[in-house]
């Protein structure tokens, strides 16, 4: 039977793999990446099933899945041209896909479902740093985080349960590594921008309770406290959260290995192994 | 709802590449024929994003427009004018424009 073997938050800004290139290995986000890289080759996984909010880039307007995910072969990205990535083509596992989204039917979360996809750099950049050669197959899990009304945090959360159960009950033996994609406070390209840069952080306490309450492992509490209102104070991407608090319900009530805040981004970076 | 058409063009400003030359050459000329209200060509051309903004366009879209430097703005301009916009407390504008068309 598979098995999930380890869960990883991640941050994915856009402009990292330019400054990573320009400042070098030993500046904090290189080593802040290279350290989860490590823990993720050490768990040895045969897939990852990855978390994500879509920047309107997979998805559009024109029709907006609040849950889906992608079922092909591979997939390639990023679509939206972010600085020093290169465009990979990103080897998945449909067949697994597909299992998790049949169980998740069964189980009442309808999700929507993409055969062929592109996908933006809330995926590409964390598998830049992480698995660069893209030698482990990923299934996207789409939970829009962007658009209100968002889904509700319990609601992500069983999902990311459900998924958990999908995973545990798939029959050829396989690892799997867990993600959630995404920042905790940020506005992009919105009203709360810092003068003069691209991004703000609107609410850094915000961003400094949810990295607690993951430290202390009161996910019931981050649950209760992730109200639509507060994600949407924490900025216009504050819903990325929801990508994190469905991998804690995929991977179930485990301690984290660490928690590594970058709160100045208004992000962190988060390992669980067991 | 023809902010949707606002929406889509700026993310066709990201994937097609003859759209995005063609409005940093000549945005009135690149918008001619697109299904957009006078009110959003308008603000479209003055690179009022505080304006459209209010109308309902996304910012994520509408940063493709500084970033790719078309209708007059760049990182600097786009973000002065997005900031000066005023928002309540979940970040969405205060006062809503409706279009007239």
């Amino acid at each position: 039977m598979a098995q999930i073997v380890a869960g990883f938050g991640v941050p994915h800004t856009p402009i990292f793999p330019f400054l990573v290139k320009r400042d070098g290995p030993n500046c904090e986000t290189a080593k802040l990446f290279a350290a989860q890289a490590d823990r993720l080759a050490a768990v040895r996984p045969d897939v990852i099933v990855m978390f994500d909010t879509d920047h309107l880039n997979t998805f559009f307007l024109d029709s907006l899945p609040i849950f889906a995910i992608g079922v092909d072969k591979s997939f390639a990205g990023p679509n939206d041209e972010p600085r020093e990535v290169p465009l990979y083509n990103v080897r998945s596992a449909p067949d697994l896909a597909v299992h998790i989204r049949r169980l998740g039917i069964e189980s009442g979360f309808d999700i929507a479902l993409s055969e062929h996809f592109s996908v933006d750099h809330s995926i590409i950049v964390p598998l830049h740093f992480l698995t660069p050669n893209m030698h482990v197959p990923v299934i996207p899990i789409f939970i829009s985080g962007h658009v209100p009304p968002l889904p509700s945090a319990q609601r992500c959360y069983e999902l990311g349960r459900t998924v958990g159960r999908a995973i545990a009950s798939w029959n050829p033996a396989s690892r799997v590594a867990v993600m959630g994609s995404g920042s905790f406070s940020l506005e992009v390209g919105g009203p709360r921008m810092m003068p003069g840069r691209d991004y703000g952080v609107p609410d850094p306490d915000w961003a400094a309770r949810v990295v607690s309450c993951l430290s202390d492992q009161k996910i019931e509490a981050l649950i209760a406290q992730s109200t639509q209102g507060q994600l949407l104070r924490a900025g216009n991407v504050g819903g990325e959260l929801l990508n994190w608090i469905a991998m804690l319900g995929a991977i179930g009530g485990r301690a984290p290995e660490y928690i590594a805040p970058q709160l100045q981004n208004g992000h962190a970076y988060g390992v669980w192994r067991w | 709802m023809s902010i949707y058409a606002v929406n889509y063009l700026c993310r066709e400003i990201l994937r097609d590449h003859a759209f995005r030359a063609a409005m940093a050459k000549d945005p009135a000329q690149a918008l001619a024929g697109k299904d957009i209200s006078e009110l959003e060509r308008q603000a479209l051309l003055a690179g009022d994003v505080g304006m459209l903004f209010r109308m309902g366009a996304n910012p994520f879209l509408m940063a493709y427009m500084a970033r790719f430097e078309v209708c007059g703005l760049n990182a600097e301009i786009y973000n002065q004018r997005m900031r000066a916009e005023r928002i309540d407390e979940f970040g969405l504008p205060l006062v809503v424009s409706d279009d007239p068309a």
